[in-house]
């Protein structure tokens, strides 16, 4: 059992990730059918991925129902939720446009689903102003560095904030969108290529512990 | 399709939904919880049609239609996933899991190499090929980056004690981080604000006439919400003080 | 007296921000300042100038990744770019690999296209979208056709005439990866760096210094950066557009957070050495 239940998938993940690490170095014919091959498959493979996504959210919102668990009305919005979006896709057969005007889903996705989502992430927006003028503090030269840098992309981002600063430093005869360009191009890029290469020794390590079966944490447990 | 008494319904729906997920900003409350959870069965539902109709229906059942056997062995391997939820049978999902990791981790190591390893590294040194033909002003941006990669570099290799020239490096590094994050946290601001206008500006054009003026209504009702329950709540909390 | 102020100042009740932060956008929206900014970052210009030299009948792959969440930003970044691709007789092939953008592709290519007078598989192609980007991303570059063998209405893609002479990247002129996502980072990765095609990105604000390593390699010819990066390259094709107001609306609440985070640093130097 133990067999089938570790060694094999073990070995699959050693042969597949060998053979198509070398697809990589090796142009040849095979090598481009198999990797065509598992395109396809792995295409196919990741949809069914979202269904582990669907079914853990159905089935937290349906325990909560039957135990009526605190807040537990809230979750029968969920279906609701998921209804209406399902229904009118199936009605529309999936398609969000007929020439010009909107089916029954495209009427779905921009009156439910656009603008949930829009505004979930609108809200941050609000937080964000609270946090700088509650949290954003200069204690230290670093904080200051820091507070220099997010200050010129600020004012420089915004066509008032241009014209603020050509008042206030006209007289440098430096434009704050050649200082935002300088930041962008020059020492933001030291700081995003280090972290870069780091990420990228670590991605590789972690790549290769799970070629080799170091790393068996996506498995389970035993 | 939809007419103009549904586009006129989709405004108040739309508006309604933004209006309530706003609301929680004043204060947690039933409304933002219904739309709230809407949001995640809305989600779940437009994923669940675009996989349906967009790759399980072209790439998976009509394929087999068409008797095209082959698809059924990722198919399979994709249906071994879901017995993650059968605790019995749950390592059976380590037949899809295996197959995606293997797969993945075969194309990441080389193309993480090329692309964020050696073409990094490249993109530091390749300026210095130049020299002869830089001006003093990109000889020093040039010297910059290269000081400041190595900085950060030393900053995250944490394998050497911070000590002398190295925590003197490691330090000079945090400034150049510090110059990347506050860059970050400048654009954070426009993207934030980028997604706020957007929202507003759907409620600006719900606030019309065309749409019985939806967003006005709406708000106000909310606002009336709150009074009364700020009301209620204040005379529950007095009455129940009382009984105390 | 001063102190008991200034931290009041400092401790005031949230809400009474959002409400600030509310009133000051609504009210640009209601009200433009009608403030056009003509500095164009030397990304977008790149980006533009890169299109801009490719010859008419040139295949663009235009990767559409942003949702809802993102599309307030990318939304006009996409309608500028593909006018730009329309304006000069680019053709162009969709693809994405973020399923909430595929209602917002439609609604992008149910406008601009008309402007133009391009038809749908003789100019454009929509292609539906796919679950696994770097498995879509690595099929391309030997066979288009054994990821996308089927538009988004399941028509043959082989036999469009948009598509007449693709089969992989070989004839593929440029890669427009405007995305909420990391998908420029797979376009770079797979595409850019190991076949040779030239990647442009349009990125959220938020994720535009990261990208600052690929620009200077040369791995990206060029990137839009949020709504600004929109903003810019309406400009560059003289079509003012959602980015454009957008930016003009956005100008006051910029400069709002910028006096907000002063004034409290203020305060409490005040109140240190007070």
């Amino acid at each position: 059992m133990k067999l089938i239940k570790k060694y094999i998938p073990l070995a699959i993940v050693f042969v597949f990730g060998i053979l198509t690490l070398l697809t990589y170095y090796v142009p040849h014919k095979h090598s481009v059918n198999f990797l065509e091959a598992m395109n396809k498959w792995e295409n196919i493979v990741s949809a069914f991925a979202f269904f582990l996504g669907l079914i853990s959210l159905f089935y937290s919102h349906y325990a909560k129902i039957s135990r009526k668990a605190d807040g537990w009305g809230y979750s029968i919005f969920v279906y609701i939720g998921f209804l209406a979006i399902a229904v009118p896709a199936y009605v529309s057969h999936g398609k969000n446009m007929n020439g010009s005007s909107l089916t029954w889903l495209g009427w779905a996705f921009q009156y439910i689903y656009n603008p949930l989502s829009a505004t979930m992430f609108a809200v941050l927006a609000f937080y964000i102003v609270s946090t700088a003028y509650k949290s954003f503090r200069i204690k230290s030269l670093q904080a200051f560095v820091l507070f220099v840098a997010a200050m010129v992309l600020i004012l420089g981002n915004v066509p008032l904030g241009q014209m603020i600063w050509e008042k206030l430093f006209g007289w440098t005869s430096c434009a704050i969108s050649d200082i935002v360009d300088w930041i962008l191009h020059v020492p933001a890029v030291a700081g995003k290529r280090g972290i870069m290469i780091g990420i990228a020794i670590g991605a590789v390590v972690t790549a290769l512990k799970i070629i080799f079966g170091i790393e068996r944490q996506y498995l389970g447990k035993d | 399709m939809p007419d103009t008494t549904l586009l006129i319904a989709g405004a108040w729906i739309s508006a309604g939904l933004t209006i309530f997920l706003f609301s929680f900003l004043y204060k947690d409350n039933p409304f933002f919880k219904i739309a709230e959870h809407l949001y995640l069965g809305a989600g779940m539902g437009w994923w669940f049609q675009v996989y349906l109709f967009d790759v399980l229906k072209p790439k998976v059942w009509l394929p087999l239609m068409n008797h095209d056997w082959l698809v059924i062995i990722p198919a399979l391997l994709g249906l071994s996933l879901i017995t993650q939820f059968i605790p019995k049978i749950s390592w059976v999902s380590r037949y899809g899991f295996t197959f995606l990791m293997g797969y993945g981790s075969g194309l990441a190591i080389p193309a993480g190499l090329a692309t964020d390893f050696i073409n990094q590294i490249g993109g530091t040194i390749q300026p210095f090929a130049n020299l002869t033909g830089m001006s003093a002003f990109t000889f020093f941006n040039s010297v910059l980056m290269a000081v400041g990669v190595i900085c950060v570099l030393v900053y995250f290799f944490f394998s050497l004690e911070h000590t002398g020239v190295i925590k003197k490096a490691s330090n000079v590094g945090i400034y150049f981080l510090m110059i990347y994050f506050g860059a970050a946290f400048g654009n954070t601001v426009m993207a934030r604000f980028s997604l706020l206008y957007g929202r507003f500006d759907k409620l600006y054009a719900f606030s019309s006439r065309e749409n019985f003026y939806a967003t006005q209504i709406i708000l106000i009702g909310m606002v009336i919400y709150f009074i009364l329950h700020g009301f209620f709540a204040g005379k529950k909390t007095a009455s129940g003080e009382e009984a105390a | 007296m001063l102190k008991d102020k200034l931290n009041a100042v400092l401790k005031i009740d949230r809400r009474w921000i959002f409400l600030a932060l509310a009133v000051v956008l609504f009210g640009a929206i209601m009200h433009p300042l009608g403030l056009i900014s003509n500095k164009i970052s030397r990304d977008t210009q790149s980006a533009y100038d890169f299109m801009n030299k490719l010859p008419a009948g040139s295949f663009v792959i235009l990767s559409l990744d942003y949702d809802p969440a993102t599309s307030p930003e990318l939304n006009p970044q996409a309608m500028a770019v593909a006018r730009h691709a329309f304006s000069k007789d680019l053709r162009v092939g969709v693809v994405t690999y973020a399923a909430g953008a595929t209602a917002l592709i439609e609604k992008v290519f149910s406008v601009v296209p008309g402007e133009f007078k391009k038809e749908y598989g003789r100019d454009y192609v929509i292609f539906p979208y796919q679950p696994n980007a770097v498995a879509a991303l690595t099929q391309m570059a030997s066979d288009i056709y054994g990821i996308y063998d089927k538009d988004k209405d399941g028509k043959d893609a082989r036999s469009l005439p948009v598509m007449k002479e693709i089969k992989n990247y070989k004839n593929v002129s440029l890669v427009v990866c405007i995305a909420g996502t990391s998908m420029p980072d797979a376009w770079v990765a797979y595409a850019g760096d190991k076949y040779g095609v030239p990647v442009i990105a349009g990125v959220t604000a938020i994720s535009q210094p990261g990208y600052g390593p690929y620009l200077q390699k040369k791995q990206l010819k060029g990137l839009l950066g949020g709504m600004k990066g929109a903003a810019e390259y309406e400009y560059l094709i003289k079509t003012p557009g959602e980015g454009t107001s957008g930016m003009d609306a956005l100008s006051l609440a910029h400069v709002m957070v910028a006096a907000l985070i002063i004034v409290s640093n203020i305060a409490i130097v005040i109140l240190k050495y007070l």
